[in-house]
Formats: C-alpha cells, structure tokens, sequence
C-alpha cells in the first residue's frame, strides 16, 4: 500500500487547499513555531485539525518544531500532554532531545524522524528502533542506495522525498527579522511567497527560517525504479508553496504513482513540463544517484546506480 | 580540572600546541572529519604525535566525526581500535548509532559528542549521556546559563570551544545545514573504503562556505539593498572564562585546525597564560590586561579566515 504524505502547516491551507491527492498529512510547520495558525501552538486548532484529516480518511501526524531550544520544550510539552486523545497515527521529531521528551509523554504513539534528524547510518535508525521510530526521514545527502541500505539493514520504514524543494538549512531565526530588523507585519504572506536568494547562478529559496534548494527535487521519471524496491512511502515538500503547486504535484504524483504501481506508463511528457512550469529555477534529482543536489542527473545514469 | 585543547591541523602544528601548553591536541583523520584532507593527519602521523604526547604527559584526541555513510562504521570501529591500541582515549564522533557502537566495544573509551549534531537544549545532551557519550562539545550559540542548566541536571562532561557567536539564534551550524554540498559535490572512494564527499563537511569533505558570499534577495520589500551574508562568523572570547571555570567546564577548545601554524601556536600561548592567571588567582585575576592581545590575534584570525573563505569558495565554483 504506497502512501503519499505531506506538510500542512494550518488550519487555514488545511481548509482551503485540494488535498485529495495525499494519503496523509504532518500537521504544523516544523521550521518556525511562529507561523501564523501552526497547529503546533494551539491545542484547540490540532484538536479541529486532526477531526478535519481522519473525516477525511487520511492517516495524521504531528509535526513538531524541528530545533527547539529548552525554553520551547515547555509549550512542546504541553501540546503533547493535551493531545493524549487525539488519535494521532504518529508524531514526527527532528530533534533528539524531543525524542525523549515524546517518549516519555506519549509512549503509546509511533514516532516519525523528520529530515533534520541527520540519519545518515543504519546503526543509527536501530538506536533510535528502540526510541519507538518506526518511520525515518533519511538525511538529503544520502543516495538512494545508501537510503535502501537503512531500510534493508535496520528493518525501518523509510520516506522517500520524490518532488519539491530540498530544506538544506533552519534557523532559529526570522530570515526578515534578522535582516531588515523588523517583525513581518504578515509572517503568514511573506513567508508563503518566500524570498529568492541568489548569487551569480546559485539560487535559495528562503521560507522564513529555513532555506531550501532553488530547484524542485523531482523524481517522477524514476518512479518505477522506487516501487522496484518496494518503497511505499513517499513525500512532497510543500512548505512556502500555494494551493495551486500543492494540489497539481500532488495528483500528477498520485496517478503516476498508481501507475507505476501497476506497470502502466508513468511519466507523461506534459506532467514533466507542468513540474517544470511550477519549479522556478528548474528540476534536480537532490543526491539520490550520488551527485550534487542540484544537477538533474536522467534516467540513463540513474539507471547505472547499483540499486536502480 | 578544566583542560586546555588545541588543534593539530597539521603535524607541525600539533607539536608546537603542546610545547605552548595545551593539555590536550585534536586531529583529524583523513577522510573522517569535518574538515578538508590537507588539515587532517595520516595514520602514521597521528602514531608519531601520541607517542610525543605520552612523553610530555599530555593525551591526543581523535576526530571522527563526519556522518558515515552505513557501510563504513566497521571502518570507523577498526580506526578506533587501532588508535586505542596506540594510546589514543578519546574520540570526537557525530553518529549516534557510531557512538553506541564504540561505547559497547571499547567500554573505557571518552566519546566527546561532535558540535556537529548541532545540539539546541538539554534533552539533548541528556540522549547522548544516554547513548555512552562522556563530554558533550555544546555549539556556539549556547552560552554561560545553558552551561550551568546542565551542569545542574545532567552528570556528563561539557566542552566548550574559545570562540563564539554574537547572538543564539540564526543558522544551526553546524549541524543542520547542505547548503555547500547542494552546490558543489564531488565522490571519491581511497584505498581503504573510506568514501570522501568533498563540499559536505557532514560527510567528510569540506564545508565550502557558501553562506558566505554576498547573496541578494528578491522581492527586497524590505529593503535590505545590500548583499547578505547567511551565518555570522564566531569570534575568540575570554573575558568570561572564570565564570566558565567555576561553572565545571572540563575542556576549553581552541578552534583553528585550517589556520597557520603560527597564529595557532599564538593562541594557544595566549589561552595558555589566561587561564593559567585565572587559576592562580583563584578567578580573581584582571582580565582586562589581556585585551588589546587578542584583539590583535582576531585580526589575523580574520584575515587568515577571509583568505579560506575565498579558497573554499572559488574551489564550489569551479
């Protein structure tokens, strides 16, 4: 059973986006505790939140803050305190410490690790087995075939990003406010629009308090590859994206993904040009067939990676 | 009894930071840490220096601390068990699954917790006490109350690096950040298995500093108008040292593997009469005598990180 999951940070996109292409949804914003509406400061809205995605018969995680300081570990624990009843599928960590800390509150739920909890090994997805991971989020700089190796070795789930911009660095500051020493008067709009950050040909897109590759990562030419090796979870990143890049890659990815599933053809010229349209600077391959993230490698040498 | 630490970027450097008085040298091993290979020493090198440390009385510590990829941590434990055998106690490792492996085999070993796990609070530090770790290495960004938050509640060894950044938030690094190896990214295997990632100081290449360069941002609503640089530089501090002292720090570290020999040795003579005015005088010592030298080593500390800067930027760019 593949599943397709993303990110919704609020209420407010988890009201007005088309999520009907994801099987599940991380609810809240791992990069900023700030974000207007994060499901992650307000029970009430978690509450509302979780009602909302299993109406919808979508499996629903938590998504916490990804480098919380001790002062946030208060407020952190009381929202996991306050959750006890909220049938949560599982609650995604990016941060060591609130490993322990979920743990410790909540036993009785499935720990995800996001992608800045650094997984680069197999010895280390068995460590943190035994710290109630069932799913983890490889490190980007990981190879598919490293990736495979995790999940083969450690007896782990693992997601596998396969469209969207690649987070490669977070902050525990406001990018505006560290910069123009003001507080954005619409974090929610500036944020959502982002800032591009280039210098000669390299580009960054920065959502606040992290900034992510200027490329989409897209592996829809490869899909088949991954269903070969019985990957069945699968994620979009959707953070600082609008509704109409939320629901488009979303259903290309679901019906590719069916398709791929069943030996059809998976890869529609059009679909690769509509990714193309939505990307900004282009497409990349991140560093799944062992190059730097922002070269788009094609299928031919994709294929010569020993896994594929 | 808190120890002097200093960097031995090259064999050379390593020799001249313990006659300055450091207690305790840090190298690199080729390949395994989170600097490029021309500050890292070779194995033959590092066997030398642990036999010139052990007659004066003084310890090596070894870094191992790049994110290994899943087939080299048998790699990883055959290098410590090697090192160990030469006299080597203590390890610099960033992998948690590294690190509970080493504590199981090689039980007396220190495992110093790398600053590249980008720790942010004191649960933290509390999973790597759990995962067999002897001495967390805090980041910059976590000062003199966070310190004494864990000394309180948390019976492990903390270190501390001698440099710091001027404010807690902005990027986690390191720890948290690909933006070098996104852009520039090279793989090549050696002789022995080990898997170089050059412009991925997580995976033992080098960080090529991208943050670095002036970078602009659209739309500029805000009217930044002028370049940006991503991440603050650190900067050498003293003057708080004895609250430091007091507070049961264990190792003080000099940073500076990818410095010259000579302004490292400068440092290190510097630290070195610092805290040994702070111990004799039982913290009471007037610091502020020592200013205008270190002001003149953060000059050369800045100019020679410019120069590195521009080096490890051209190298992204070709």
């Amino acid at each position: 059973m593949i599943e397709l999951a993303t990110h919704v940070p609020s209420l407010k996109q988890l009201q007005e986006y088309d999520l009907s292409a994801y099987d599940a949804l991380y609810l809240g914003d791992f990069t900023c505790p700030l974000y207007p509406g994060n499901f992650t400061s307000s029970l009430p809205e978690l509450r509302e939140g979780v009602r909302r995605v299993k109406g919808m018969g979508k499996k629903c995680y938590l998504s916490l803050y990804a480098i919380p300081k001790d002062s946030d570990l208060d407020s952190i624990r009381e929202l996991l305190s306050g959750s006890q009843e909220l049938p949560l599928d599982a609650i995604e960590v990016h941060n060591l410490g609130l490993l322990r800390v979920v743990q410790e509150l909540r036993p009785d739920v499935p720990i995800h690790l996001g992608v800045f909890g650094n997984l680069y090994t197999d010895e280390t997805a068995r460590v943190l087995k035994g710290w109630g991971v069932q799913r983890v989020f490889p490190n980007a700089e990981l190879s598919l075939e490293e990736v495979l190796y995790i999940r083969d070795h450690a007896a782990i789930q693992v997601i596998v990003p396969v469209h969207g911009k690649i987070p490669l660095v977070i902050s525990a500051s406001c990018f505006v406010t560290e910069y123009a020493k003001i507080v954005p008067t619409h974090c929610e709009e500036t944020c959502a629009k982002g800032h591009w950050l280039t210098h000669d040909d390299w580009q960054m897109k920065n959502i606040g308090r992290a900034n992510l590759s200027g490329k989409d990562l897209c592996l829809l030419e490869y899909l088949d590859l991954l269903v070969r090796q019985e990957l069945d979870a699968f994620y979009i990143h959707t953070l600082g994206e609008d509704a109409a890049y939320v629901k488009a890659v979303g259903c290309i990815y679901r019906e590719a993904l069916q398709r791929a599933a069943a030996g059809e053809q998976f890869c529609r010229p059009e679909w690769m040009e509509h990714l193309r349209s939505l990307a900004g600077p282009g497409l990349c391959n991140g560093y799944y067939f062992g190059m730097s993230g922002q070269d788009y490698v094609g299928r031919e040498l994709a294929l010569q990676c020993s896994r594929c | 009894m808190s120890k002097l630490m200093a960097p031995g970027g090259t064999l050379p450097m390593a020799y001249a930071v313990l006659e300055e008085g450091a207690d305790v040298v840090y190298v690199g091993v080729l390949g395994w840490s989170r600097r490029g290979s021309d500050v890292e020493l070779k194995d033959e090198e590092i066997k030398d220096l642990v036999s010139f440390a052990g007659m004066k009385g003084k310890e090596v510590r070894v870094v191992l601390n790049t994110m290994p990829g899943s087939i080299e941590v048998p790699l990883l434990l055959k290098k410590v068990d090697m090192y160990s055998g030469w006299g080597v106690t203590g390890f610099m490792i960033t992998d948690p699954g590294c690190m509970v492996q080493v504590r199981k085999h090689f039980p007396e070993i220190a495992i110093h917790v790398s600053v590249g796990t980008g720790i942010t609070n004191a649960a933290e530090v509390q999973f790597y006490k759990d995962m067999g770790a002897t001495y967390v290495i805090l980041p910059y960004r976590m000062w003199l109350d966070d310190v004494r938050a864990i000394k309180r509640t948390i019976d492990v060894g903390l270190e501390i690096f001698l440099f710091k950044t001027d404010k807690q938030d902005g990027i986690i690094c390191p720890g948290k950040c690909t933006m070098s190896s996104y852009f520039s990214f090279q793989r090549w295997v050696d002789g022995e298995g080990k898997d170089y990632f050059y412009g991925s100081a997580n995976r033992g290449g080098d960080c090529l500093r991208i943050c670095q360069v002036g970078w602009s941002a659209e739309p500029d609503e805000y009217q930044l108008s002028k370049k940006i640089i991503l991440k603050g530089n650190p900067r050498l501090w003293f003057l708080d040292l004895p609250d430091y002292i007091k507070a049961g720090v264990e190792y003080f570290k000099v940073p500076g593997r990818d410095r010259s020999d000579v302004l490292v040795r400068d440092i290190v003579r510097f630290y070195r009469k610092v805290v040994d005015d702070i111990l004799a005088s039982n913290g009471g010592a007037n610091l502020e005598t020592y200013v205008p030298e270190l002001q003149e080593i953060m000059k050369r500390w800045a100019s020679e990180r410019n120069r590195r800067d521009d080096r490890l930027v051209a190298r992204a760019k070709d």
